[in-house]
This record gives structure tokens, sequence and C-alpha cells, in this order.
């Protein structure tokens, strides 16, 4: 307990110096409670999710850094590798490929890249994984894109 | 969905079971109650077939367990009780490499109170801190894992206030939060070596993980988006993936690190059910012996033996004590 709240407020310390280091990324922490954090993240380029902004919800565990953060999307997001309904994400360093060099800044990046790179096979929305997996690039994206336009960016008008 | 029950691969599910005796009377027995048996045996319940680390090592003890039958492995252990006085077995939960190298080297120095030995780390140890920063790992990430093995360090050694005995050592290694946290340390350090060393690990671990290095390579196919990066260094992703994370098993080319980085000669005793030329029966060990990186000053540590002794059963790392 000790430890990963020695550990969270040496990131937290990271985070306010390199504030700028990284645009793509906005990581905050919940003002009472060093545990839970949330994350504003640009969508790539070239990818359908360029131009949304996404939030993730960080809820860090008492064993952290020795074990990995729950992470997942607030922001809806039509993803093979992001669950539809709970914004749950397949990503191995969130999994057994943790390790304590991972902090929650480049869990960001991570996140960021496995946005434009999904992987299909372990797919926790099939549609999503279905339509890369037929080889429908085309529907894949108009969908990705249209959640995108529809939840992660800013109402017109 | 599930297959019918006639379906070829369902079929084995219906086969009787040679080997397992029946009374007059009565049913017989089928595979699939074979495996309800041995399964329950191994404590194992099947919501845990997702769960596959603990899986594995369920099964494996037991299959260690079992195979002491086995009649190369007996004489082998009447060998190894001629040479050694005791075994310590470790937890087998993946750590048990870097655990068992923990506890044998801590131990070591309590007894030894060799402080020469302890200087001597310390400056390896700060090596290995200029490695991990001179690879882009963030200080924050690796430092508290170094001070808390600094802390250790510190305390075998007697005559300070927090000095302890042989008793707290072995409460220590019990606590995870030290045991885990000196594991991760020795993760970190291998972890440092492999990448300082990579066109010396490469074939190592080319020959190692084949399988997983090629897994791990899998790009998307189909998605042709562009920006796509190349695959990161194989190296990094060996460490990444087989080193880093808790729980990843050791081998070689660990352990080869490890003794590497921290100048610390291991021998490991393998047991194992290979048989030996002409009926003679030995056990074969391999002595991992530093190689010290920059200059070739022939080191103390090669004419003595190693002070830390393993024995490897597959899959399984133990403290042995010599006689």
């Amino acid at each position: 307990m000790q430890a990963s709240r020695a550990r969270l407020f040496k990131e937290y310390k990271e985070v306010q110096r390199e504030k700028t280091a990284d645009p793509d990324i906005q990581l905050v922490c919940d003002d009472s409670n060093i545990f839970k954090w949330t994350a504003l993240i640009k969508g790539p380029s070239e990818t359908p999710y360029d131009g949304g902004v996404f939030q993730l919800a960080f809820s860090v565990p008492e064993q952290y850094p020795l074990q990995p953060p729950q992470v997942r999307f607030l922001t809806k997001i039509f993803h093979p590798n992001v669950h539809f309904k709970t914004g749950e994400i397949c990503l191995d360093i969130l999994k057994n490929a943790w390790s304590p060099a991972w902090t929650l800044q480049s869990v960001c990046r991570a996140i960021i890249a496995l946005m434009a790179h999904p992987e299909p096979d372990s797919p926790l929305n099939c549609d999503s994984g279905n339509l890369l997996r037929s080889g429908d690039i085309r529907g894949y994206q108009s969908m990705a894109r249209m959640y995108t336009r529809l939840a992660a960016m800013p109402k017109k008008g | 969905m599930r297959k019918s029950t006639d379906a070829p691969v369902r079929r084995c599910e219906r086969l009787t079971r040679d080997g397992f005796k029946q009374g007059r009377g009565r049913s017989k027995k089928y595979w699939r109650e074979v495996i309800r048996h041995d399964m329950e045996q191994l404590q194992l319940t099947e919501d845990m077939t997702l769960h596959k680390k603990l899986w594995r090592q369920r099964i494996r003890v037991e299959e260690a367990e079992y195979h002491l039958g086995n009649s190369i492995l007996l004489k082998k252990i009447k060998v190894l009780s001629e040479q050694y006085a005791a075994i310590r077995r470790t937890r087998g939960d993946g750590n048990c490499f870097f655990r068992s190298f923990m506890f044998g080297y801590l131990e070591h120095i309590l007894e030894s109170q060799d402080q020469n030995e302890v200087h001597r780390i310390k400056a390896n140890i700060e090596e290995c801190k200029k490695t991990l920063l001179s690879l882009g790992y963030a200080e924050f990430t690796f430092e508290d894992f170094f001070a808390l093995f600094l802390e250790q360090l510190d305390s075998v050694l007697q005559g300070s206030e927090d000095s302890m005995s042989h008793d707290e050592l072995l409460c220590r290694i019990r606590d995870p939060s030290i045991s885990d946290y000196v594991v991760m340390f020795f993760r970190f350090v291998t972890s440092g070596e492999i990448r300082k060393r990579s066109e010396f690990f490469e074939p190592f671990v080319l020959g190692l993980t084949n399988a997983s290095v090629e897994q791990l390579f899998v790009v998307p196919v189909m998605l042709e988006l562009p920006g796509v990066n190349p695959p990161p260094y194989l190296k990094t992703q060996f460490c990444k993936s087989a080193v880093e994370p808790m729980s990843e098993e050791s081998d070689h080319v660990q352990i080869i690190a490890l003794s590497d980085a921290l100048g610390v000669p291991i021998r490991v005793v393998y047991l194992d059910r290979s048989s030996c030329e002409n009926n003679s029966i030995n056990v074969n060990h391999h002595d991992f012996i530093p190689t010290s990186s920059e200059v070739g000053n022939s080191d103390v540590s090669k004419t003595t033996n190693p002070s830390i002794t393993l024995l490897y059963r597959p899959g399984h790392y133990d403290i042995l004590y010599p006689k």
C-alpha cells in the first residue's frame, strides 16, 4: 500500500513535469484519491479515430506496480480489442505481460498504439473483429469513424 | 458451440481406458471420468482451464513428483544425497529461479559476513542502474526495487541496528512485499544486461523462444494502415515478454545475464532423466561463471566454487546445500 502510493506520487510528479512532452495524452489524478486516474487521449492520425478525444479510467490496485492498473474506455469506441459496452481493453501489457517498467503514461501510449494497430484475432468486440478478419476494412473504418464522430468529438452547434 | 457427441473429436470421451480396473458389474470407465478423476487429484476445476499459469503449475508439480518413481531419477537422487546435505524448496510460481538466487545469496552473505563481496556487488548494482538509465528506463520505475534489495543486503551484515537473523531472513523471503520486490529487482538487472549485450544474447534468445518470438511479431495482416511501425527490436521484445513480467520462468539466458550483471557465480545441478553412457549414473551440473564485462581481469571467483547451488528439475529451481 505504502509502496504503491509512493510510486504513484512519483508518477504524478513526472506527469506534472512532462506535461507538454506528449500532447496526445492528458493524464489527470483524482483530487482525493491517488489510486484513481483519468486520461484523455487523442485518436491517432490516419486512423478512423483521428480527431476524436477518448477518455480512459484508471483504477490502480494496492499491489501496483507489481500488478497492472485496470484501464477501460469511458468514451464509446468501435475497436476489436475494446468491449463495446464496458470499455474493457484486451491488451497483453494490462494482463500477463505487465511489468513495473510500464507507467500510467506509457500505458496510455500503448493504448494509442493499439488503436492504430488492432489485433482482430483476439477480439472483445466480435462485430468489429469479424469485419477486419473478413477483410472488410472499409466497413470497419466507417463504423469506427461513425462512433468516433458520435462519441468522441464535440457536438456541433 | 459444442460439437455433437458423435463427432470424432468427442468420441474419445467415451473411449474405455485400459489400466483402470473396475469391479465386476461396474459400468465401463470412460475417458471423461479419468479426466475428472485426474482433475480432482490435481485440485483442478473446469473454470480454471483459462487460467493458464495456475493450470501449468498444478500439473507440473504433480508430474515432477510422479516421475520420482523413475529409476534413473531415483539413482540420481541417491548420488545427490551423497554430495549434498539438504535441499530448500522454493515456491513454484515462475519466479523460483530469482527467489532461490535471492535467498541463496543473502544467506551466503549472512553466514560469511563477507564485507568485500557486499562492496563488490554494490559497485555492480550501480553499473546496472546506469545500464537501465542508458537504455531509456525512467529511474522512478526501478529505483524502489533497487533500494529494497540494497536494504536487505545491508541488514544481513551484522553490526548495524537493523541487522537480521536467519529466521528473520526466512520471514522476509516469505513476505511478498519484500520478496516480490527483490525478484523484480533481479528481473530489471537481468533485462538490462540482456539488452545491453544484445549481440551476445541474440543467438540464445532465438534458439530458445523461436515459437513465442514469432507469435509476438504477428502484426495485423489485413490492415494496411499507414505509419505501421517496424516490429520492435527482438531483444526488447524478449525482455518485455519473458524477463520483466513477474512469474515468467527463467532459463539459461536469464541465469547467464544475472550472473554476469551481478558478478555472482551460480552452479545449477540438473536432475532430469537423461541417462549416462556405460550405465554409470552421475548428475550433471553447470557452473555459470560471470565474465568480467569490461576488462579481462581474472576474478577470484574463477578459482572458487560458486557459493550458490541450485537444483533444476524440468520447470523448477530449488536451493541445494553442499555437504
